[in-house]
Parts: structure tokens; C-alpha cells; sequence
């Protein structure tokens, strides 16, 4: 047992592919943005909290400065030449030992959020999956039991397809984030298998996402 | 063993808007009832229009009126975050105020933080005036605190224009917003943006 001591949320990147010229976090959806729906679901669960940002940051960090102002905002300057695991590994300074790292264009389902934070701090390594649903999925192999509490990841790949998808999500430790690494899912990739779990989310990649997030949401408030 | 020694990061801190919670030239102006007209002047200077350097020169110019011994006054009373005063007190050994403010106006201030500083130097004259001998570069006050090899990382916060060049030069920079939202330049510089003294002390302490 071992307490998840922050959260880290990735904003940096240029969300090129809904193009809607603002990063995707700061996407409002029912009246609240992207990046204020994780945050405040995530306040009772951690007791930090880092954003990154990078493709126009001045409108994450005047959005903060307004209505998070508890959160460490990290800058990556560098955003247009790296990529997101370089942006959590910034993110990471000054966690130690245990963190949830995720996207921020992220819609989560609160309950599932929270039992995926506490799953987090009973194993060493926890891999969030999620339904195979997103345009561009990196598709996950689980064993056959597929029993939640006993979920394992055996592999990423890109194809062929499977039923269940990398969530963006996980629960780890900074050390495991080497620099070098395109993409975070090839930095736990080293590590599998690894203990997995259900969680039940959106991803907004491109406006064919937005449009099921927004159903989803409207849905479920 | 040596004290300096138990910790191998050094805390770098401006003074005026990020460990106090006003402004204190401001409050000193306000003796003389120009506190209008030096709050523009800081204005102007914060948002990097004008050199931080010309700005002192004309603030000390005029505030330099001021007894000495009422500008201590004045400066013992102007609030600081409880949570940054304690961090510091809690880390005299590795921590520093690095200030354009004048030496001969904060030196009770710092005697009651027990810490160390860098800061611009002044005296007084026969004539009760005050002479403005060497302006900080705040730079260079972390390339000082490198060249001591005390610390093997240095750590840096402030919020204005003037603090940009410390921010930069430290290996990690805090643009610091819990006062009023930080300069461009000062964010530009840094590494990370904080807008919440509690906050801070938390990432302070886990660094």
C-alpha cells in the first residue's frame, strides 16, 4: 500500500486533430472545461496536483490563476518538438514515489476515477483500459480471465484490433519514465505485465469524439 | 558537521510582492504621500517598461526622504505570507531574499528572517541622504551562490520583470502569482507558475 502522493495531467500538446485552436483540455462541455471536470474530481483523491502546458499555455495558466489556483502549473516550452511522455516527466518534479499520470483531454467517470486512484496504491504498477472505442486506439492484450479485480495488460499494439484500449491513464512511479520515449504507453511498456483496470472515460481526439463525449455527458448529469 | 551542509538546495525568494503580500515601496511612498505616483512607477517597472535599474534610482530619489529608522517601521508591518515566513525561518541555512530593495532599509527585516540576501546597496549621507551605491542583477546573485559550491541545486521564485533574468539562471524558476498574477517575462523564465503561497511551500518542501 502505497499512497498516490499527486496527480500529473498532460495539456501541452497542439490537439491538432480537432482543430479547434485551443488546447484540448480548456474545451468546455456542459459549461465547465475539460481540464476543470479532472480537477475537481481528482482534489479529494490527491493532494497535488501538476498540469502541464505548452501549445498556448497563457490561456491553462490565466484559467487556473481564475479557478484552480491550488494546482503547479509546469511548463514545456519545448511542446512542438516532444511529446507527451516527455511533458509528465517535467511534470513530475517534485513527486517521489507514486503518481496517477494522465491526459487532460480526459472525460471520466468520477466513481470510476476514484476506485482507479485507490486500486493505484495497492500494486506497483496500475494500467487504466478502457472499451476500444477512440479512432487512433493503442489496443491492450489482457489474459483471458476477465474479471476486474484480476485485470492484467500483456501487451500494447496498434494492430490488430483488440475489445479494449490504452486509457492514457496509469498509476506508477516516476522513476519509470525514461527519457527516450516517444510515447508514454512505450515507457510502462517494459514492464508488462502489468495490473490493469477498468476505467470508464472519453478520450477528445477529434470532433466525432467530442460529439460522443458530449452525448455521454449529457447522459450521465 | 557543517549546518550548511544538511541540505543541498538553496532557496532563492524576491521580496517585494512575492514574500510580502503588498508591495513595500508603495507603503513607504505612502509617508509622503506620493504613494500614487510610486505605485505607477512599480507598475511601469514590473511590467518591464521601464529598466528596473532607472526605476530604483528615481524611487530611492524620492523615498530616500524617509527617515531611516520610519522605513523600518514601515517595512516591519508590511505582511508576509505565514506559510512562506515559516518555510523560510524552518530553512534559514539554505534560504535567501534576493532583492533590488536597498540593504539599509530591509537589514531588520532580514535579521528577523534569519536568512541570508542579496541586495541592492545603499548608505546614508551626513547629509541624511540616501546614496544608491550598487543596483542588484539577480543573476548574478545565483551565479555568486554557485560559485560558494554549497548547493548542488538552486531554486528561485519571484513574480517581476526584474526577477526573470534569477529565474532563469536557476535550475528551477518559479513564476510566483500569489500576489498579483506574474510578469510575462517572469513567467517566460520560468519552469513552473504557482498562484497559492500553501501550494508552493508543499512543492518547496517535496523538491
Amino acid at each position: 500500500m502505497q499512497v498516490v502522493e499527486g496527480a500529473v495531467i498532460a495539456c501541452a500538446g497542439l490537439g491538432s486533430r480537432l482543430g479547434m485552436g485551443m488546447p484540448k483540455c480548456m474545451i468546455e462541455l456542459g459549461g465547465k472545461t475539460v481540464l476543470s471536470r479532472l480537477i475537481e474530481d481528482l482534489r479529494p483523491l490527491v493532494p497535488r496536483i501538476h498540469v502541464v502546458v505548452g501549445y498556448r499555455e497563457e490561456l491553462i495558466v490565466a484559467h487556473c490563476a481564475q479557478h484552480h489556483r491550488d494546482v503547479v502549473i509546469v511548463r514545456n516550452p519545448d511542446f512542438r518538438m516532444t511529446n507527451t511522455a516527455h511533458s509528465i516527466r517535467l511534470g513530475s518534479m517534485g513527486m517521489q514515489s507514486k503518481v496517477l499520470y494522465l491526459d487532460g483531454d480526459l472525460i471520466i467517470d468520477p466513481t470510476s476515477l476514484r476506485n482507479f486512484v485507490m486500486r493505484g496504491a495497492e500494486v506497483p504498477l496500475l494500467i487504466g483500459v478502457t472499451r476500444a472505442k477512440s479512432s487512433q486506439a493503442v489496443f491492450v492484450t489482457v489474459p483471458d480471465t476477465n474479471i476486474a479485480q484480476c485485470m492484467a495488460v500483456d501487451a500494447f499494439q496498434r494492430d490488430p484490433a483488440t475489445l479494449w484500449e490504452w486509457a492514457n491513464v496509469f498509476v506508477g512511479s516516476p522513476a519509470l519514465l525514461k527519457p527516450g520515449s516517444r510515447y508514454v504507453y512505450e515507457c510502462i511498456e517494459p514492464f508488462l505485465p502489468a495490473a490493469a483496470q477498468i476505467i470508464d472515460l472519453y478520450e477528445v481526439d477529434t470532433p466525432e469524439d467530442l460529439e460522443q463525449a458530449k452525448a455521454w455527458i449529457q447522459q450521465n448529469e | 558537521m557543517n549546518a550548511f551542509k544538511t541540505s543541498s538546495t538553496a532557496f532563492c525568494f524576491d521580496l517585494d510582492g512575492t514574500l510580502t503580500t503588498t508591495e513595500i515601496l508603495p507603503c513607504i511612498a505612502a509617508e509622503l504621500g506620493v504613494s500614487g505616483e510610486v505605485a505607477t512607477l512599480t507598475k511601469l517597472t514590473m511590467d518591464g517598461l521601464i529598466p528596473f535599474e532607472d526605476s530604483m534610482r528615481l524611487r530611492t530619489l524620492i523615498l530616500g526622504q524617509v527617515p531611516l529608522a520610519q522605513v523600518h517601521e514601515i517595512i516591519a508591518s508590511v505582511p508576509m505570507a505565514p506559510s512562506l515566513l515559516e518555510f523560510m525561518q524552518s530553512h534559514s541555512n539554505n534560504c535567501f531574499v534576493v532583492t533590488g530593495n536597498l540593504d539599509i532599509w530591509i537589514a531588520p527585516l532580514i535579521a528577523q528572517l534569519g536568512c541570508g540576501v542579496f541586495s541592492s546597496r545603499a548608505v546614508l549621507t551626513d547629509a541624511g541622504m540616501v546614496r544608491l551605491d550598487a543596483i542588484l542583477a539577480k543573476d548574478e546573485a545565483i551565479q555568486t551562490l554557485r560559485t560558494t559550491g554549497r548547493f548542488d541545486r538552486i531554486v528561485a521564485v519571484g513574480d517581476g520583470a526584474n526577477d526573470a533574468p534569477m529565474l532563469r539562471a536557476a535550475d528551477i524558476g518559479i513564476a510566483y502569482g500569489g500576489v498579483h498574477p506574474p510578469a510575462a517575462s517572469a513567467m517566460q523564465a520560468a519552469h513552473m507558475v504557482i498562484n497559492d503561497a500553501e501550494t508552493l511551500c508543499k512543492l518547496l518542501k517535496a523538491l
